[in-house]
């Protein structure tokens, strides 16, 4: 009795403690390396592995998984179900290729900006490409003499010709390009767009897949996605099922109240059927349908794969840890009733998944890429927060294996919180994550949303960022969250997940896992740090203290006041900058961390701005945002170059 | 012309010594004839005697034509009322600004050859079309210094267009704009009406600020202007730009010459020497030129009175223009009538040849190259200029000084 006493004492001692540790201030942020690594049982340092894309060799025998998170392309027997080899690449791998004779694999690295080229044989770094600006989805043509890369943070897709390996030409493509498939016929390259097109706050969003004929090089289509973002991963169905592509999307109702949640249909998950038109110039028909039953979401659809013989589709859902079976008759039968030219015949239905939907698979945590195996007999599945690969007999429907892919066996509370970001299943009927919201690991989504406020449908506001946000509180466009705790805790709970929400142990972890958010590399910035001449001249804009003619500005309309350097361009206060308009209830909003706003579109509290230069063109009228008046058009330019290399 | 003289020394001799007998006289001068006029077809540049117009009649808008464009079977003109596209010689489409187009009058086509975009400079921003979209970059919206954009051209991964505040780039790759006026760069007018590129230059036509060349790989600048200041006669003739008020420019590679279009005239130079055209002293049916282009030995000047073509190593001079230009206006532009095409020697000699096929109209304001064919653009609408075959006999008129 005494001894439980004692044990209970010390256990009380060690909550308080640690209570008193991250009380009031909120944890803070190790670095941004020690955020992901945890020692073994042997204490040796190990990093966590992300696996986020996969491929097979030709014969199956090897599945090759690419590990953002560690730098690191792993390489599986499929056969033994075992790692035998690790391919050290750039920094934070994304998307792998194969050439079409299987030789050489192409590793894209988001934040090196390289495709690294790798002989599949010997496992060894041959080469390495330049890219565009955060290459992520890559694939070869059919002769394996081109090479197209999707660069996220350019908006472009980057073509290399494999002989020369220089890139020869940059094609314009969506909003955020982040996936790329070649067509069965290889007539053409495929890029799915994770964001929708920067538009007036009030427009529901478009998104775009983006359609690259592979013979003259050029984009020959846009695909629009009417009322879907985060298009996802593409498989394509062979030609004797229709030859429709998959793509899966989300369709958020981001102006509506966020109070419908408790209702369901707030933010839904579905699959893009897109028929490719046959040829340049023509339209494509896209079908839009639900993935998600009517009392049970299936959030953030990501993989997409089909079998060889067109009997299956998979999906996966990499919030609700699940991946979706579909019968491709049964879509044929459900696309075949429907009248032609009206994309959004079902995309408002929560009863197309129960047609088509044969079984729902559970996997490990965040299942992302999956993949089947050349004989149709297996898929694979990479769970990104698990470093597992779970493999499912395509026979049977269920899962044979996981595959354990060597990541640290402890886990930290940084990769706990990392584990809870990606999982719906604490929110009411699944419908989303905190990823939902935050795609590609704390991103924001481009969209304004209707968040509770004292009055419904008021206060609409864009989304916020969460990367290297530790030291930028309060948090909320109004400012009343004076850390990240109460954010994730208890208020997302209430209003936003309509349920428990986390427990106050995973609003910690939670928190250390989005301090732990880093910005990518700022590609605006030259290699040497050097501005140039436009950016210096910029930085002398953004820290001027007279007007052109001389006039003294007041301190507090100076650009630096409000968002001060030192403090990651933000003051951290609440400031009237005479943008709020008559549908909101405050006039202050919360002064926005200016790091990393080149790929913040679009601007201000209502995200009205659409434009960095519409900020003052348009919506500063008084010089209530800082004296802009007096500006010439090369100032502003000026400004907007300097701005963007931070 | 060696073979002719030689030809005339052989018949002189032969003539003078009286040796040759009246047939051979007769034979001597029909083969001397021939010559001549072999020698005088060398001279000429091949000649466009057949027209295909797009006017209102055949689905085009009403209206001025501003510029035109060819990419591989497709043509883009830019028009007063709308962008416009033909594809196998028909008209596919008008684009509008209800389409997504910036502006309803389009100064400016160009087409990105490698990505195939097509880029258009409208008097309400700049338009980029491509695969069925547009997206447009305003003052507003973008780091584009003016609405008013007048040229648009491509050099490599940068859009530059000339504005009526100066010239903007946009470095596509990284979506970064610069913007050359005033403020930075040496233009005594921010009003940039043209531009276009050698491998290292690009060429600015100002209106009222003359030509400023801006060197690509070292940042600097040069200027061009008219010698003869702001007067508006031509004193210094050859010693530098005709006139300040430069409306079209051109770089031909072939030649490594820039080519300067004014309303007082025309002007080349070819690094060292200016060669500067009125309408006085040559065939250039008129000072007032709207654009000019150049490549191998043609240089082709967009008037007022006609499209002329002038063949720079002959000095030989070709008018196109309708029969009845000087009574032409807008509403008789519905059917072709015959044109005319006045071929003035470096003599100063003229020959007119009638056409069955003409321009709509005199107004030239652009025209571009698609192989030997050309596109012209004027203020009657779209005319498909095809050079004349070896089978078809143009109607001759015989020569004759009129001017």
């Amino acid at each position: 009795m005494i001894r439980k006493d004692r044990r209970r004492a010390l256990l009380l001692l060690s909550v308080i403690a640690l209570l008193a540790l991250v009380g009031g201030s909120g944890l803070r942020a190790a670095s941004d390396e020690s955020l992901r690594i945890s020692q073994d049982s042997d204490g040796v340092l190990a990093r966590y592995l992300n696996p986020t894309a996969l491929k097979l060799s030709p014969d199956g025998r090897r599945l090759f998984v690419v590990c953002e998170a560690s730098n690191l392309v792993l390489v599986v027997d499929t056969r033994t179900r075992q790692v035998v080899g690790r391919i050290g690449v750039g920094n934070r791998p994304e998307g792998i290729a194969l050439s079409p004779d299987g030789t050489t694999l192409y590793v894209t690295n988001e934040w090196s900006n390289t495709v690294s080229k790798i002989d599949a044989s010997s496992l060894q770094v041959v080469g390495t490409l330049k890219t565009g600006w955060g290459p992520a989805g890559v694939t070869t043509d059919r002769a394996g003499k081109f090479l197209y890369t999707a660069n996220t943070l350019g908006d472009n897709i980057s073509v290399i010709n494999l002989s020369t390996g220089e890139e020869i030409k940059r094609l314009e493509a969506g909003h955020f390009p982040e996936y790329v498939a070649l067509s069965r016929n290889g007539k053409w390259v495929y890029v799915s767009n994770l964001l929708a097109h920067t538009a007036p706050p009030e427009k529901p969003p478009v998104s775009q897949l983006t359609v690259i004929d592979t013979e003259r090089q050029v984009v020959s289509n846009r695909i629009s996605i009417p009322e879907a973002i985060q298009l996802r991963y593409i498989a394509q169905l062979p030609a004797n099922e229709g030859g429709y592509l998959l793509v899966p999307f989300q369709q958020p109702h981001n102006l509506i109240p966020l109070v419908q949640i408790r209702q369901g249909w707030y933010l839904t998950n579905g699959l893009a059927v897109i028929r490719p038109s046959p040829s340049s110039g023509q339209q494509a028909t896209v079908m839009e349908l639900l993935l998600d039953d009517i009392d049970r979401y299936y959030a953030d659809g990501f993989g997409s794969a089909s079998t060889s013989d067109g009997r299956y589709a998979l999906i996966t859902a990499s919030g609700a840890n699940t991946v979706s079976i579909i019968d491709i008759n049964r879509l044929n039968r459900l696309l075949s009733q429907l009248p032609p030219g009206n994309p959004l015949a079902l995309a408002h239905r929560l009863d197309s998944a129960r047609q088509i939907v044969i079984k729902r698979i559970h996997t490990g945590r965040n299942p992302t890429a999956v993949v089947v195996s050349p004989d149709n007999k297996f898929a694979y599945i990479a769970n990104r927060t698990d470093d597992t690969v779970t493999v499912i007999d395509l026979q049977q429907l269920k899962v044979v294996s996981t595959i354990g892919l060597g990541g640290p066996k402890e886990i930290t509370p940084v990769r706990r919180g990392e584990q809870l970001f990606f999982d719906a299943r604490f929110c009411y009927q699944g419908q989303l994550a905190c990823a939902s919201c935050h795609p590609h690991e704390g991103f924001e989504d481009g969209l304004a949303w209707s968040l509770e406020t004292p009055e419904l449908g008021r206060d609409v506001v864009e989304n916020r960022t969460l990367l290297d946000i530790s030291e930028t509180s309060p948090f909320k466009w109004n400012g009343l969250n004076p850390d990240l705790a109460t954010q994730d805790g208890p208020r997302t709970a209430m209003y936003i997940f309509r349920s428990q929400g986390f427990s106050h142990d995973q609003v910690k972890d939670l928190v250390s896992y989005i301090q732990s958010l880093k910005l990518p590399p700022n590609p605006h910035v030259n290699k040497n740090g050097r501005l140039t001449e436009a950016q210096e001249r910029g930085r002398a804009v953004f820290f001027r203290t007279t007007t052109n003619n001389g006039t003294i500005i007041p301190e507090h309309d100076r650009c630096y006041y409000c968002h001060a350097p030192q403090t990651h361009y933000t003051s951290r206060v609440r400031m009237d900058v005479g943008t709020s308009t008559r549908f909101d209830t405050v006039k202050e909003f919360d002064i926005p961390q200016l790091e990393g706003v080149f790929m913040r579109a679009p601007y201000l509290h209502n995200g009205e701005a659409l434009t960095l230069e519409e900020i003052w063109t348009k919506f500063n009228p008084d010089d209530k945002h800082g004296i802009t008046s007096d500006m010439n058009k090369v100032q502003l330019n000026d400004l907007i170059e300097f701005l963007k290399t931070l | 012309m060696k073979e002719t003289r030689n030809f005339e020394e052989h018949a002189e001799k032969a003539i003078v010594g009286g040796t040759m007998s009246k047939l051979q006289r007769v034979l001597l001068g029909a083969a001397a004839v021939g010559l001549a006029a072999a020698s005088l077809a060398a001279q000429t540049p091949p000649l466009y005697t057949k027209w295909i117009n797009y006017t209102v009649a055949n689905g085009f808008p009403e209206g001025e034509v501003y510029s035109v464009a060819v990419a591989g079977s497709r043509v883009w003109a830019g028009t007063s009322n709308g962008l416009v596209l033909i594809e196998n010689g028909k008209v596919k489409r008008v684009f509008t600004p209800a389409d997504g187009l910036a502006g309803r009058a389009v100064m400016s086509v160009a087409v990105d050859q490698q990505t195939g975009d097509v880029w258009a400079g409208t008097f309400g921003g700049l338009s980029r079309y491509s695969a069925g979209q547009f997206k447009n970059y305003t003052n507003l919206t973008s780091g584009l210094a003016n609405d008013l954009v007048y040229s648009v051209a491509i050099q490599g991964k940068y859009v530059w267009a000339a504005t009526a505040a100066g010239v903007s780039r946009l470095n596509t790759d990284t979506g970064d704009w610069t913007i050359f006026n005033e403020q930075n760069s040496p233009f005594d007018e921010p009003w940039a009406y043209s531009i276009a590129f050698s491998k290292d230059k690009a060429y600015m036509g100002l209106w009222g600020g003359g030509v400023l060349v801006y060197d690509l790989e070292h940042h600097y600048w040069r200027s061009y202007t008219d010698p003869d200041g702001s007067m508006e006669i031509v004193l210094y003739r050859n010693q530098g730009l005709i006139h300040m008020i430069v409306s079209s420019i051109a770089y031909n590679p072939d030649t490594k010459m820039f080519w300067a279009g004014t309303y007082f005239g025309l002007s080349g130079y070819d690094g060292r020497n200016w060669h500067n055209y009125l309408t006085k002293d040559s065939g250039l049916a008129s000072d007032f030129i709207n654009a000019v282009q150049s490549r191998g030995d043609e240089v082709w000047a967009c008037t007022q009175k006609g499209l002329s073509e002038l063949d720079y190593r002959t000095n030989t001079w070709v008018t196109y223009r309708p029969a009845n230009w000087q009574a032409l206006d807008s509403a008789k532009t519905e059917k072709t009538g015959p044109g005319e095409i006045i071929i003035t020697r470096p003599d100063g000699k003229k020959d007119r040849v009638e056409t069955p096929t003409s321009l709509p109209h005199n107004y030239i304001l652009n025209m571009t190259f698609q192989g030997k064919d050309i596109w012209v653009a004027t203020a009657g609408g779209l005319s498909h200029g095809i050079p004349k075959s070896d089978k078809e006999e143009p109607h001759h008129e015989s020569a004759s000084n009129r001017r």
